[in-house]
């Protein structure tokens, strides 16, 4: 009895304990299995990377239609407009995150792929509408306060995508 | 925590303050801007029904519209007749916004549904869009709340 406590009392001896018992050691915690790898991200933390893909996405696609446009048109000024609310949605969603020291921003998971190609004002109304109708179904899955932020931004889209499509081309 | 009958009622007592709001609103705006308001109003008041019917459903009484609110500002013309409307429809949004916390997901689909139109229409009566429509410094329930004060004196 003593030296069986002993191997109890040894964290090393674990594994050896479990094997030898012929038990699995989930039979010995009430957790998840210590011996089986690192845990799955919780649903809304996988969600909210998402959203901040979609969100670098976006940014990136307003760079691209930009670039075309003098800053100084009135859609040149609609669409600083707009880029500036979609860099305050990325702030709010990054500022839920939190993200290992050490990991580079390009490594993120939640990095987006740089747009190539020409990118119109009808390319980002569409954009708008896809964003708005993923977070409305989004949010139907995660908790209470990350909802209403999707609500939120959901509906900020919803109304660029209005204003886009007033934008003469 | 937000209950689904206290966000319910807090969007009722927005949509109620809309109401009447967009009474006095629409006096001030040309014709064109009249007409939508006339829209916007009765949109205001079928969503008010729905939310009446709703909060009886769940057993519960429904608060009922004051007699008399206070203007948040006097509205003598057609720029602040849309300046009003904007500040109503914003009311409207937080509370909607309210709704989204709730854990039942068709609650949560229909607040998100009120917040879009709301902020749309407030969109288009001040002539820009928001970063966060329904989230301007106030919890929804607190900016739903601040709405009334369109409001008893």
């Amino acid at each position: 009895m003593p030296r069986r406590r002993l191997l109890i009392s040894s964290a090393a001896a674990l594994p050896l304990l479990v094997a030898v018992a012929g038990c699995d050691s989930r039979d010995l915690f009430a957790g998840p299995d210590p011996l089986g790898g690192p845990p799955p991200l919780a649903h809304d933390v996988v969600v909210l990377e998402a959203a901040i893909t979609a969100e670098n996405q976006m940014i990136s696609r307003y760079k691209s239609a930009m670039s075309a446009r003098p800053g100084s048109s009135g859609a040149g000024r609609l669409l600083a407009t707009l880029l500036a609310q979609h860099e305050e949605h990325l702030a709010k969603l990054r500022a839920l995150l939190m993200i290992p020291r050490g990991i580079p921003a390009s490594e993120s998971p939640s990095a987006a792929a740089p747009v190539t190609g020409v990118v119109t004002v009808a390319d980002l109304r569409t954009a708008e509408q896809k964003s708005a109708a993923t977070l409305s179904d989004q949010l139907l899955t995660v908790r209470p306060a990350l909802a209403q932020l999707f609500a939120s931004i959901a509906a900020s889209d919803a109304t660029h995508a209005a204003a886009l499509s007033q934008v003469k081309i | 925590m937000t209950t689904g009958v206290s966000a319910l009622q807090a969007a009722l007592a927005a949509e109620d303050a809309a109401i009447y709001g967009y009474g006095v609103a629409g006096a001030h705006m040309g014709t064109g801007n009249r007409e939508l308001a006339q829209q916007y109003w009765t949109g205001h008041r079928q969503a008010r029904d729905t939310l009446t019917a709703m909060i009886t459903a769940l057993g519960a009484t429904p608060v009922a519209a004051m007699a008399y609110y206070d203007l948040p500002f006097a509205v003598s013309n057609a720029s602040a007749a849309m300046a009003l409307a904007a500040h109503l429809e914003d009311g409207v949004t937080a509370a909607y916004l309210g709704i989204v916390a709730v854990s039942s997901p068709r609650l949560r689909s229909f607040g998100a549904a009120g917040v879009q139109a709301a902020a749309a229409r407030a969109a288009y009566w001040r002539g820009t869009t928001e970063a966060f429509p329904g989230m301007s410094g106030l919890s929804p329930m607190a900016a739903a709340i601040s709405s009334r004060r369109l409001s008893a004196p």
